[in-house]
């Protein structure tokens, strides 16, 4: 019995995993973790959308020429759809003359970087690691 | 949002939020982890801040 719930969980880990990628807390609300996955939607979805509002940069840079801007384009996509939504949107290249940019950068960047840690507790969570 | 002070507590207030769900099982933990990782982002932000106020930009 306790190797059937061992793999339904196990087979919960890449939706979750997924879904969490997609959307930050996504992950924990399809493992019915809902004040978790509330906090993360509204704390890293918050960090994006201000990000953005200070005029970050969200240009995609995956090249081995800059691993620095390949790195910080990495952290940015690892938040999901809303990286792509925003850069359909219009808003992919920041203003660099802006006060706010490196700010804008920071909380975009940050924000994708939690994001890594959240879909890794979804990961243990489905795993039955954490409760 | 161009005052630093605000987009200190900001950030300071979302990440400590991220980390204390993350780290934190229960409420109360989680409520006293995120004040103390918020008070600890802000008085860190300051004391470097003061530290380098000297140096030229």
């Amino acid at each position: 019995m306790a190797t059937v719930v061992t793999e339904t969980r196990r087979g919960a880990a890449i939706p979750a995993c997924l879904f969490a990628w997609l959307l930050p807390g996504a992950g924990h609300l399809y493992l019915r973790r809902t004040a978790k996955g509330l906090v993360f939607l509204g704390a890293i979805g918050t960090l994006f959308v201000l990000g953005v509002a200070m005029d970050a940069r969200l240009q995609m840079s995956l090249g081995l020429d800059d691993i620095l801007a390949s790195l910080f384009s990495l952290a940015q996509m690892a938040i999901g759809v809303p990286y792509f939504a925003a850069r359909a949107m219009g808003f992919e290249a920041g203003q660099v003359t802006s006060v706010t940019h490196e700010y804008g950068n920071t909380f975009t960047a940050v924000g994708g970087l939690l994001n890594i840690l959240v879909i890794l507790d979804a990961y243990d969570t489905a795993v039955g690691r954490k409760p | 949002m161009s005052s630093h002070l605000v987009v200190l507590l900001t950030f300071s207030a979302l990440v400590s939020a991220v980390f204390a769900m993350l780290l934190r099982e229960d409420t109360t933990s989680r409520v006293r982890f995120a004040v103390t990782a918020f008070g600890a982002f802000v008085l860190s932000a300051v004391i470097v801040g003061w530290i380098m106020h000297p140096f030229p930009s």
